[in-house]
C-alpha cells in the first residue's frame, strides 16, 4: 500500500525509469573500527550515478546490469575504487570498508574527492568529525563539541562561561541538541566552559543551521546531531586523557567480533580531589565536581542493527551546611535499524530523556531550602527511506514524544515549621509525521521536498488560567479566572504544518549553488531573562497563553572547491533570512521563579535575523583549518519595549571572524592557534537617577533595549601538541595551551551598581568572566 | 579554622572560574531626559504628611542633589466624596498636610484617593487605595546568632517579626525598618511582602515567614547591639506598589553572567498631555500603617 502511495508521489518527478534493475546496497564502514560511515558517498562510475549514505552508513543503488567501476568516498577516509559485474535484476548486498586517511596522502586521491560538500544536496550544514574536534584546543586545553560549534559560521555565543550557542540570530533553546537522537535539555558543564559530550566518545556532529529537514523538528533555529561512536568491533582500544581540570578515559571493543561492540567512556573532574587537604571541619563534605559517563552497546546480523546507548552526567556543587547546586542530563536510547529488501530500510527508536535541577541552601541546623525541578520525556519514533532508484529517494516517519514538566518542588523549612512553595506538573503530547523526498533530476539538479505536520497537545492533569489584558503593552497581566481540567483534557490543541524545501544546481565539478527554505515550529520554551542562561532556568510547554513559536528562514549559497598550487581549498557563501513568530519576551522585572502565574509575565513578540555566511577551509597539507566569517543582525520588536520599535537581541553581534589553524610541523610536534573576534553585545544603559523614600533609583530615559554597546571580543588561543613515538599499542601525546593568549580582559557585560557600602555613588563595572591569561597542560593516550 | 576552609574554598572556586573581575569603569553618558521626581508615600495616621517633588539627575552625578521643584499646587482629593486636601510648600522640595479628625479632615480606609500635581504647564495625576494594613504587630524579639564572620554573617544579635498577614490574598505590605530613628534604605533590607511571603503561593492569613520575618529586618554584618532602638512599620501598599518595589530591588546588584536586562522603571503618575515633555518618575502609594518598636537588651 504505502510502496505504491510512494510510487505516485515519485510520479510527480520526471525521469523515473531507466533502465537500472540490478541493485547494489549496504553499509559503509572504517576498516579499522567498523564503525560506520553516514555522509559516505557510493558512484558507478559507469552509470555517472552516485548515492550518500544515511545517518547508519546504510545504502541503496540501483544499477544497471554488466561490469561496474565503483567508487566510495568520505572525508578522512581514502577512496575506495573497486569492480563488480552485476546481473540483470540481481541485487547484491555487501558492505564495504574504507581505511582511514593517513596525514601525507597523494595528492591525485585527495582532489579527486574534495567535492563532496559542492555535490551534496545539504545547505547550511557543517559536520565534524571527533577526530577534527579533538585538534582544536579550546578552554584548558580540552577539546571540546560546543566550543568546535562555536567556531563555525554563523554560530555564536554571547560570552565565555554562557551555556550554549546561538546560531543565526536565535537563542540557545532554540537549537535542537540531539545525542543518538535524544534530546539534550543542557549543554553545559561548568556553567558553559565544557560541553556534556566527551569528545572519546563522538563519532560525528553534524550541525544544520538552514534548510532543515522534514525528518528533524521542534526547534527553531538549528540541530546539533552528536552521534557516538558504536564501539572498535575488531579489537579493543582505550583512549584517555588527564588535564588540569578533569580527566577522561574510554574503553571500546568487541563482544562478538564483527558483530558486536561496546564503548564505555567517562570523565570526572577532580577540583573537590585536589582540595581536600585544604578542607576540614564543617567544610569537609564539600563537594565541587562534574562528571559524565556515555556507554553503548550494537549488535548486527545480516539485516539488523541493534544499539543500546545512554548517557548519565551531573555537575555538583555542594558546600557543606551552606548550599548545593546540581544539574544533569541523562538518556537512554534504543534503536533498531533493519534492512527489509535492497530497497528499504527503516530504523526505529525510543528514547528516554531527563533533565533535572536541584538547588538547596541549609544552615546546617533548622534552616533549610529545597528545589528540585525537572523535564523528563519518553518518545518513540520510526523513520522509513525508500531507494526508489538513483534519482529518487523518499524518507517517511513519526514520532510521539510524552512530556512531564516539573516547573519546581520547593520547600522551604525552619523553626516555626514547613512553606511548600511548590508548583505543579504540567503534561504534553507531541505528535509529528514527516515525508520528505530526494530527488535529483540530473547529475545536476536535485530537489529535496518534504512536509513535517507536528502536533502539540498541553494536557491536564492541570490548573488552567486566563488572564486579562494588560493596562498597558508590555505590563504585567493578571489572572481573570482558574478551572481545572483532569487527566489527560485537552486544554490546548496546536497543529502546524511545516514545509521544508532545498535544491542544489551543480554549476561544474567544482561549484554548485543552493537553496533552501524551512518552517519549523517550536513548543518548549526556555524561560530565561538573564544575560548568560543559568542551569536554573525552566523549560514550559506551549500553554493556551504561550503559543507556540515559528520560524520561516530562507537561505541560499554558492559553493565552490579550488586550487591553489597543491593546496586544495572549500569555500562557501551563504545568506540567510529568517522571520520569527510567537517569540517568548518578558514584562520589566518579570518574576520568573516559582510563580504559578508565570504566564502572566511574558509578552508575545516577532523577530526577524538576516546574515552572510564566509567560510574557507583547508583540510590537506602541513597547515589546516578554516577562516569563517559572519555579519549578521538578529532583532526583536516587543509590544511595551523599546516603543514598539525593532531592537537588537542580546546575542546580536555584528562582525565575528574566526581563524581556526593547525599546522603540522613534523611527526612529533603539532601547532595550533585559533583567533576570535566578535562585536560586542549590546546592552541597556541608564542615564539618570533620582531618590524616592531614600533609595536611588536609576532611570533609563525612555523605553530604550539595548541601545549602547559592549565592548568588542577578541581573543587568541594557542597550543603545541608533543607526540611521543608509538611503542608497542601505547600512544600518547602532550598538549601545552595557552588560552587568551595576550591577556585581554574581555567584557562579558557592563553594568551598573550603587556603592552603598562605601561612597553611595553610581559605579559602571565591567565585568570580564576570563581576565587573565590561562595556561594548562594535559596528556592524552591511546592504546590499541 | 573556619576561616581557613572558607578561604580555601574561594580559592578553589576562584581557579575554577580563574580570573573573573569585574572594573569600574568611566563610562560617558547622556541625561536623556529631566524628569520630575514624585515621592508620595502618605499614611492615614494622625501627622504631618509630606510628598517630595525634585528633578532627576545625571546618573554618575556624584553630588547626589537632586534639584527640588518649589513651585507646585499639590492636591489629594477623596475620589468618593470629591473632598480635597491641601499641600502647602515647606522647603527642599517638600510639601505637606495636617490631617484635622475635628475638621473630619482624614484619610479613610477602603477609598481611593487621586495625587494631583500642576506645576510648570503639566499636570500630573495618580491614583491610590488607602488598603487596610495587619491588625498588630505581635512581637519583635531578639534571637542570638552565631555567625562564621565575615563573608557570611557575624555572630550577635538579631530580630524577628512575628506579625499575622491579614485574612484573605492580595494583602501587599512594606515593612519599614528604623534603626536607632534612622530608616534603613538599603536595597538589601527592603521588606516588601505579598500575604505572608515574596509570592503570595496560597500562604495567608498566618504570620510572615522567613524571609519577612528575619532575614530583611537584620542589617548584613550588623547585629544589634545593647541599648539600640529598633522600630518596625507594617505599612499597606497597593499591587503596583508592591511590583515597583520589585523592579528597583532586582536592579541593584544586577551584574555578572545572570544579570536581567535593565529595566525603564515606570512611574504610576501620569503627565496629562506632557507639554514640557519632560516625563515623570517616582511613586504615590497611600497606606495604613501599624508599628512597634524595642530597645535591644543584653
Amino acid at each position: 500500500m504505502w510502496t505504491r502511495y510512494l510510487l505516485l508521489v515519485s510520479l510527480f518527478f520526471p525521469g523515473y525509469s531507466f533502465a537500472q534493475n540490478a541493485t547494489i546496497s549496504g553499509f559503509i564502514k572504517d576498516n579499522s573500527s567498523g564503525e560506520t560511515i553516514k555522509g559516505a558517498v557510493v558512484q558507478s562510475l559507469t552509470d555517472k550515478t552516485s548515492v550518500i549514505t544515511n545517518n547508519y552508513g546504510y545504502f541503496s543503488l540501483k544499477l544497471s546490469d554488466g561490469k561496474h567501476d565503483i567508487k566510495i568516498s568520505s572525508k578522512d577516509f581514502e577512496n575506495l575504487e573497486t569492480t563488480l559485474t552485476i546481473a540483470e535484476n540481481e541485487s547484491i548486498n555487501k558492505n564495504f570498508f574504507l581505511k582511514p586517511e593517513i596525514e601525507e596522502i597523494e595528492e591525485v586521491n585527495v582532489r579527486a574527492k574534495r567535492n563532496d560538500n559542492v555535490k551534496k544536496i545539504d545547505i547550511s550544514t557543517q559536520s565534524i568529525t571527533g577526530k577534527v574536534i579533538k585538534k582544536i584546543p579550546a578552554f584548558l586545553g580540552e577539546a571540546d563539541v560546543i566550543k568546535s560549534i562555536q567556531l563555525l559560521p554563523g554560530v555564536t555565543t554571547v560570552g565565555e562561561g554562557a551555556s550554549g550557542f546561538n546560531v543565526r540570530g536565535g537563542s540557545i533553546d532554540q537549537n535542537l541538541v540531539l545525542m543518538d537522537e535524544a534530546p539534550i535539555f543542557n549543554s553545559a558543564h561548568l556553567f558553559g566552559f565544557f560541553s556534556i559530550f566527551n569528545p572519546d566518545a563522538v563519532k560525528d556532529v553534524q550541525l544544520v543551521k538552514g534548510g532543515i529537514p522534514a525528518n528533524y523538528g521542534g526547534r527553531l533555529s538549528s540541530v546539533l546531531d552528536v552521534i557516538t561512536k558504536d564501539g572498535n568491533n575488531k579489537k579493543y582500544q582505550a583512549n584517555g586523557g588527564i588535564g588540569t581540570i578533569f580527566s577522561r578515559g574510554s574503553i571500546e571493543g568487541p563482544i562478538a567480533k564483527d558483530k558486536a561492540s561496546f564503548i564505555i567512556a567517562g570523565r570526572r573532574s577532580y577540583i573537590d580531589v585536589l582540595a581536600k587537604p585544604f578542607l576540614n571541619d564543617d567544610l569537609s563534605g564539600s563537594r565541587f565536581y562534574f562528571y559524565d559517563l556515555t556507554a553503548k552497546v550494537n549488535y548486527e546480523t545480516a539485516k539488523d542493527r541493534f544499539f543500546l546507548s545512554t548517557y548519565i552526567g551531573d555537575d555538583i556543587f555542594y558546600a557543606a551546611n551552606a548550599f548545593g547546586v546540581k544539574w544533569g542530563n541523562s538518556t537512554v536510547t534504543g534503536r533498531w535499524n533493519h534492512v527489509y529488501n535492497d530497497k528499504w530500510f527503516s530504523n526505529v527508536t525510543y528514547y528516554y530523556s531527563r533533565y533535572r535541577y536541584n538547588l538547596e541552601f541549609s544552615n546546617g541546623d533548622d534552616l533549610s531550602f529545597n528545589w528540585t525541578s525537572y523535564i523528563n520525556n519518553n518518545s518513540l519514533k520510526a523513520d522509513f527511506t525508500y531507494f526508489a532508484n538513483p534519482k529518487n529517494q523518499i524518507g517517511f516517519g513519526g514520532q510521539s514524544t510524552y512530556y512531564i514538566f516539573t516547573p519546581g518542588n520547593a520547600i522551604a523549612t525552619n523553626s516555626a515549621g514547613t512553606n511548600n512553595f511548590s508548583l505543579p506538573n504540567k503534561y504534553a503530547l507531541e505528535n509529528a509525521i514527516y515525508l520528505t523526498e530526494d530527488f535529483n533530476a540530473n547529475g545536476r539538479f536535485s530537489i529535496r521536498a518534504g512536509l513535517r505536520v507536528s502536533q502539540f497537545l498541553y494536557l491536564g492533569k492541570s490548573k488552567v488560567y486566563s488572564y486579562q489584558d494588560p493596562i498597558a503593552d508590555g505590563q504585567r497581566r493578571f489572572v481573570d479566572s482558574i478551572w481545572e481540567v483532569g487527566s489527560n483534557g485537552v486544554i490546548a490543541n496546536y497543529i502546524n504544518p511545516e514545509p521544508r524545501l532545498g535544491f542544489k544546481y551543480q554549476l561544474n565539478r567544482f561549484s554548485s549553488v543552493k537553496g533552501g527554505y524551512n518552517r519549523m515550529v517550536q513548543n518548549l520554551h526556555l524561560i530565561s531573562n538573564t544575560a548568560a542562561s543559568v542551569p536554573f532556568d525552566v523549560w514550559q510547554p506551549s500553554t493556551n497563553n504561550i503559543l507556540p513559536e515559528k520560524a520561516d528562514q530562507y537561505t541560499i549559497g554558492y559553493f565552490r572547491n579550488f586550487s591553489i598550487g597543491k593546496q586544495d581549498f572549500e569555500s562557501s557563501i551563504e545568506t540567510y533570512y529568517k522571520d520569527l513568530q510567537n517569540q517568548v519576551d518578558y514584562v520589566d522585572g518579570a518574576n520568573l521563579l516559582l510563580n504559578e502565574y508565570l504566564e502572566g509575565e511574558l509578552i508575545t513578540g516577532i523577530g526577524r535575523a538576516y546574515g552572510l555566511e564566509l567560510y574557507l577551509k583547508k583540510s590537506t597539507g602541513k597547515l589546516t583549518g578554516w577562516i569563517s566569517y559572519t555579519l549578521a543582525r538578529s532583532e526583536r520588536k516587543s509590544p511595551g519595549i523599546n516603543d514598539f520599535n525593532w531592537y537588537p537581541s542580546r546575542f546580536d553581534r555584528l562582525h565575528n571572524l574566526y581563524i581556526v589553524s593547525q599546522y603540522s610541523l613534523n611527526d612529533k610536534w603539532d601547532l595550533a592557534a585559533n583567533f576570535i573576534f566578535s562585536s560586542g553585545t549590546p546592552t541597556t544603559f541608564y542615564s539618570g537617577q533620582y531618590t524616592v523614600q531614600g533609595y536611588t533609583i536609576p532611570d533609563a530615559g525612555t523605553n530604550a533595549r539595548n541601545n549602547i554597546r559592549n565592548p568588542n571580543y577578541h581573543r587568541l588561543d594557542l597550543s603545541v601538541t608533543y607526540t611521543k613515538k608509538k611503542k608497542g599499542k601505547w600512544e600518547s601525546n602532550w598538549v601545552f595551551s595557552v588560552y587568551n593568549a595576550y591577556n585581554r580582559r574581555n567584557p562579558f557585560s557592563i553594568y551598573f551598581d550603587t556603592d552603598y557600602e562605601n561612597t553611595g555613588q553610581n559605579e559602571a563595572i565591567q565585568f570580564s568572566v576570563i581576565g587573565s591569561i590561562v595556561p594548562a597542560i594535559s596528556y592524552n593516550f591511546k592504546w590499541n | 579554622m573556619k576561616m581557613k576552609s572558607i578561604l580555601s574554598i574561594s580559592l578553589i572556586l576562584g581557579w575554577v572560574f580563574l580570573s573573573s573581575c569585574e572594573d569600574i569603569i568611566d563610562v560617558q553618558i547622556e541625561q536623556k531626559q529631566k524628569k520630575i521626581v514624585v515621592d508620595a508615600f502618605i499614611d492615614n495616621a494622625i501627622k504631618t504628611q509630606r510628598i517630595r517633588l525634585t528633578e532627576s539627575i545625571p546618573y554618575f552625578d556624584s553630588s547626589k542633589t537632586e534639584p527640588p521643584v518649589s513651585d507646585a499646587q499639590v492636591v489629594l482629593a477623596d475620589t468618593g466624596s470629591f473632598k480635597l486636601f491641601n499641600f502647602t510648600y515647606k522647603e527642599n522640595g517638600y510639601y505637606e498636610w495636617e490631617p484635622n479628625p475635628a475638621s473630619g479632615d482624614t484619610l479613610q480606609v477602603g477609598r481611593n484617593y487621586a495625587l494631583l500635581i500642576i506645576q510648570g504647564g503639566d499636570t500630573i495625576v495618580g491614583v491610590s487605595r488607602l488598603n487596610p494594613t495587619i491588625d498588630k504587630i505581635d512581637s519583635i524579639r531578639t534571637v542570638p546568632v552565631e555567625g562564621n564572620g565575615p563573608p557570611f554573617i557575624d555572630s550577635g544579635k538579631y530580630i524577628e517579626l512575628f506579625a499575622k498577614d491579614r485574612q484573605g490574598m492580595g494583602d501587599f505590605y512594606w515593612i519599614k525598618l528604623f534603626r536607632n530613628d534612622t530608616q534603613n534604605s538599603r536595597l538589601n533590607n527592603l521588606n516588601i511582602s505579598q500575604d505572608m511571603g515574596n509570592n503570595s503561593n496560597g500562604q495567608d492569613g498566618d504570620y510572615f515567614i522567613y524571609p519577612v520575618r528575619f532575614n530583611r529586618n537584620n542589617e548584613f554584618l550588623r547585629p544589634y547591639r545593647q541599648d539600640e532602638k529598633v522600630r518596625i512599620e507594617v505599612y499597606s501598599i497597593n499591587r503596583e506598589t508592591f511590583y515597583w518595589f520589585q523592579i528597583i530591588q532586582n536592579q541593584a546588584n544586577n551584574g555578572g553572567l545572570f544579570a536581567t536586562p535593565p529595566v525603564n522603571i515606570q512611574s504610576n503618575m501620569f503627565m496629562l498631555g506632557d507639554h514640557s515633555g519632560r516625563g515623570v518618575a517616582g511613586f504615590y502609594n497611600i497606606g495604613a500603617v501599624v508599628g512597634d518598636e524595642i530597645i535591644i537588651q543584653e
